[in-house]
């Protein structure tokens, strides 16, 4: 018999003081293609960087590449989070930036980054049209890196790695962020660099997978062990059953009948439309679904709601009954909303600690640059603890799980209490209970007349006050309609 | 026109030279009040035009741009700046007449063509607005006795100034109000509301006066900020080559060297910079320090006597009538020097030995802040101005460094600067040739520390520590350092 591809035994492994992988023993043989799952800081992310060798360890993990392949005998692993920098080697990017237009770029192109990916690593040309064909990818070579979404961002490391075609490819969280479509193609992609002769382990708690997946596994204290593929996950109860805070159970400061009041809203970038005589109407009160495909235009349009966008003022629409740019500032609009995007997660202040990352929502900053008085910091202890965050609190956001960070800016989000809450996939790297744990706490937010907008790609894991929904589709709105019309 | 300065009496002089107020967050209770339903134009659209003018509509402020026909025509990358972001842009005729503010951010060798050509259009009463007081300190510049003359200066780069305002936060940012142009006593009401405009007030805002502004920006820039980190750059590198030290390594070292060391700078001072060096090697920098001190003294002295004359400036504005002849010349003879040529090697260097290593680069950095802040406080400037000049900037400069060396730099910082800088190289260099005859390789290139034992005297120690950690630039530097982390992030919570 072969020997196996990866050997693992004795595995123990520390994540910032604290043991999260005990004990773990794992066998890959040739030709099988592993799911990894997991409730979130089981140490999923901790075991993929070990078998990559990109952490410290004890114990024994040995890997055995096919000599015979012509693949290149490396592991490569694809982190849930991604990074790049400017021209000048920096990265001090803030999230409003893709929508701020200078005439000298900053950050590279997508082509300009692939043709040196591609040189690095003596990589062909023509393999890679497929690639952004099949991700949607073509239209965006000429696009900067600091102008792609999070989900784009999330495309171009698919991307790299499947042209890359290593022996054995990691892959952690890789539908985060990507619409069904993608999804869908990305799973194609996957059977066929798997037949091809790449060994694949995915880190994700999604349901819909490539059919080449068939052994399945999740990280239980601190060991592995082998489930099937349907088999639920052992999950942590941390929010269920607790009460929200008093503070959060009243009815918001609501000024105003019409939230959002848009007539033939248009963005365009050069030659390019992003948004094409957009019509919304949103009341107070009203719990929206906006829906759309990668690079449908959602983000852009969320962006004008919370004047992060420059080409706000050159367009007709209201806010909260005010004509925006009639002498408002965006910390007058900014106040009213608690918004939680991928790209303010990823471009938040890499100094602030958990407690200062939530109390910052108060001032809906990107970190906190004031002294709090105490009601602010007692709601806050109150959010800390609700979401289970108290022995976290004092430690760097950036250094928790993704999930645990995803439940600090969830409490960001909705500390102020506000009025238009605005979700754009609050919910990504979250697992399934938490997911539902926080549904359920819109939900039960929302009962005090607050406005809601939500984004998600998944249709499975959304709040069930949502009444309406906004579809767009290449930067139009492609339909209106009631929940009872239609199911989604 | 004739410098602005020199035509005071000395008591006025020095009266304006002292204008230094660490302002309270209390004076910006009323926001952009002052300016609210005014008409802003901005005068060029480049980092500074553009991002400030983002920051000032986000704020709720009217803001359009001018520029000149020929960028308007021609599409310039001004134009594209002002028009992809959803601005007006007008002509200086179509705009300036209906002016409440101007805010000329053009660089400073075209401000008197630029003022010559707004001032007849600006409507009775409105506001001038400078980011540098050169054109009026300077040049002498006299404008018109109904307008009113304001500065507001944020202390970074453009870009800086718009990320830290959408993060919630600003830059440091210094202020004044031109005493001969304050006709109707609401500059600095107005300058205040700028600030909150562009979110400085979160920052920090010292009030400073024109002049104080000027004279103390020269000096800071001429000396350590720019001309002493690329004299010790050049002649650190210079001296490794010579003792056979590898090249690429002797390029990494200063490059990327210039900005860890100032980085402790940046954290605590001269003393936290001293504090990363062992025992020994703290004696031999201060000694050496203390040495360098002494040689460039009368350097620094001049520069600061050539500033206050106008000489330096006079000398200048004939090499802007030459075409810049002087500056291209010495801006292509920086680009020929062989650290500016060598690329930083491939090999790995830890960021404790940054320190161990570069001892001499130390010693020239405590030197250099040490005699610059030193030689404006003699000079009248108030220590909070002298501090902010010298310590305060020197890790902003050393980032440039990083980036691309000296190239990098003297892109970066203003032609003004670029200028002076070259100036002060050119005779700080064969100043220090004898003193450089001496450096070993253990001073720069080799671990100090190796092959010694590392018994130091206690006395001798305490000593020098007293001398380091009483020095004005660190009691000074300590105090605004707290309140401005203060303001950056709160560690109580």
């Amino acid at each position: 018999m072969s020997q196996p591809v990866v050997h693992i035994t004795h595995l123990n492994l520390k994540y910032h003081h604290t043991l999260v992988l005990q004990d773990l023993n794992w066998t890959i043989n040739p030709g099988e293609n592993w799911l990894l799952r997991g409730i979130s800081g089981s140490g999923k992310t901790s075991l993929a960087k070990a078998i990559a060798g990109q952490v410290r360890y004890q114990g024994d993990i040995t890997i055995n590449f096919n000599p015979e392949s012509s693949l290149p005998p490396i592991v490569h692993y694809v982190a849930n989070w991604y990074q790049f920098k400017d021209l000048e080697g920096q990265s001090n990017f803030y999230y409003q930036q893709r929508y701020n237009k200078q005439a000298v770029e900053t950050t590279a192109t997508v082509k300009a980054e692939l043709e040196e990916y591609g040189k690095k690593h003596q990589l062909q040309f023509t393999e890679v049209e497929i690639l952004l064909e099949a991700l949607g990818f073509s239209d965006l070579k000429d696009s900067t890196l600091i102008q792609l979404s999070s989900g784009e961002h999330k495309k171009l490391q698919l991307i790299k790695a499947l042209w890359l075609k290593p022996q054995l490819l990691i892959i952690d969280q890789p539908y985060n962020g990507l619409d069904k479509l993608s999804r869908q193609n990305l799973n194609g992609l996957f059977e066929s660099i798997s037949a091809a002769g790449t060994q694949l382990i995915l880190i994700s708690n999604d349901k819909e997978l490539p059919a080449a997946i068939h052994r399945f596994a999740k990280i239980d204290t601190g060991k592995l062990v082998e489930i099937k593929v349907d088999d639920h996950l052992l999950e942590t109860d941390q929010v269920t059953g607790k009460q929200i805070p008093e503070f959060l159970n009243q009815a918001p400061v609501s000024s105003t009948g019409s939230v959002i009041s848009m007539s033939g809203v248009n963005i365009s970038y050069g030659d390019k439309q992003v948004l094409k005589n957009i019509n919304w109407e949103v009341n107070a009160g009203e719990k929206w679904l906006l829906q759309g495909h990668n690079g449908s235009g959602k983000s852009t349009l969320l962006s004008l709601v919370t004047g992060d966008h420059p080409q706000a003022y050159a367009n007709n629409f209201q806010l909260f009954g005010y004509q925006r740019g009639s002498g408002e500032s965006i910390w007058d609009i900014k106040k009213r909303i608690g918004l939680i995007s991928p790209e303010l997660h990823w471009y938040f202040d890499p100094s602030a600690t958990v407690k200062q990352s939530v109390i910052s929502g108060f001032f809906d900053s990107s970190g906190l640059f004031c002294e709090p008085d105490y009601t602010k910091k007692t709601q806050a202890d109150e959010l800390i603890s609700y979401f289970g965050l108290v022995d976290e609190q004092h430690t760097l956001l950036n250094q928790l799980p993704l999930g645990k960070q995803r439940l600090a800016f969830l409490a960001r989000t909705i500390i102020k209490n506000p009025e238009l809450l605005i979700l754009d996939e609050p919910c990504q790297g979250l697992d399934q209970q938490q997911t539902q744990n926080f549904n359920r706490l819109v939900d039960e937010l929302c009962k005090n007349g607050t406005t809601l907008i939500y984004v998600g790609h998944f249709e499975s894991q959304l709040p069930a006050c949502i009444e309406k929904r906004i579809l767009l589709e290449n930067g139009e709105v492609k339909s209106v309609e009631f929940k009872n019309q239609t199911t989604y | 026109m004739s410098n602005y300065f020199n035509t005071l009496p000395l008591r006025e002089k020095l009266n304006q030279l002292g204008v230094c107020d660490f302002m309270d967050s209390s004076e910006f209770l009323d926001g952009v009040s002052a300016l609210k339903g005014k008409k802003l134009v901005i005068v060029g659209c480049g980092a500074q035009g553009l991002n400030q003018g983002l920051n000032l509509r986000d704020s709720g402020l009217n803001v359009s741009y001018t520029l000149r026909k020929e960028a308007i025509e021609g599409k310039r990358d001004s134009w594209k700046n002002a028009t992809e972001n959803n601005f007006a842009v007008g002509t200086y005729e179509e705009l300036i007449p209906e002016a409440d503010v101007v805010i000329n951010l053009t660089p400073d060798k075209q401000h008197t063509s630029v003022v010559n050509a707004i001032m007849p259009l600006m409507k009775k009463g409105a506001t001038l607005l400078y980011s540098h007081g050169f054109n009026i300190v300077e040049e002498g510049m006299q404008i018109r006795k109904d307008i009113t003359v304001i500065m507001v200066a944020p202390k970074c780069p453009g870009s800086e100034v718009r990320a830290e305002y959408v993060r919630g936060f600003g830059v440091p940012t210094l202020i004044a109000v031109h005493p001969e142009n304050d006709p109707e006593g609401k500059g600095l009401a107005q300058a205040k509301a700028y600030c909150v405009g562009t979110g400085g007030h979160r920052a920090g805002v010292l009030k400073s006066s024109f002049v104080a502004e000027v004279k103390s920006d020269l000096m800071g820039e001429q000396t350590i900020l720019c001309g002493l980190l690329q004299t010790g750059s050049i002649l650190s590198f210079d001296k490794m080559v010579e003792k056979g030290i590898d090249a690429g390594y002797a390029s990494r070292l200063v490059q990327y060297g210039v900005e860890v060391i100032t980085e402790a700078l940046k954290q605590g001072g001269i003393t936290a910079m001293m504090d990363r060096l062992s025992n020994v090697a703290k004696i031999k920098a201060f000694e050496i320090s203390e040495e360098l001190k002494t040689i460039m003294r009368p350097l620094f002295q001049k520069h600061q006597d050539d500033i206050m004359s106008g000489e330096f400036s006079r000398t200048m504005m004939e090499d802007w009538a030459a075409g810049d002849k002087n500056l291209l010349a010495w801006r292509a003879a920086t680009g020929e020097t062989a650290f500016e040529k060598t690329p930083a090697g491939n090999v790995k260097i830890g960021e404790q030995e940054y320190f161990d290593n570069a001892l001499l680069m130390v010693a020239f950095i405590r030197a250099g802040v040490e005699l610059a802040f030193e030689t404006m406080v003699e000079a009248g400037i108030k220590p909070e101005s002298a501090y902010y000049e010298s310590l305060h900037e020197t890790p902003l400069i050393a980032n440039t460094i990083a980036r691309k060396k000296l190239f990098e730099m003297n892109r970066v910082i203003s032609d003004t600067a670029e200028y002076g800088c070259y100036l002060f190289d050119h005779a700080c260099k064969p100043l220090l040739a004898d003193f450089m005859k001496h450096v070993e390789a253990d001073l720069i290139g080799k671990n100090f520390n190796e092959g010694k034992d590392g018994a130091v005297d206690n006395r001798t120690l305490i000593a020098i520590n007293e001398v380091i950690r009483s020095h004005q630039v660190e009691t000074i530097g300590a105090e605004l350092r707290k309140a401005m982390t203060a303001m950056k992030s709160i560690k109580t919570v």
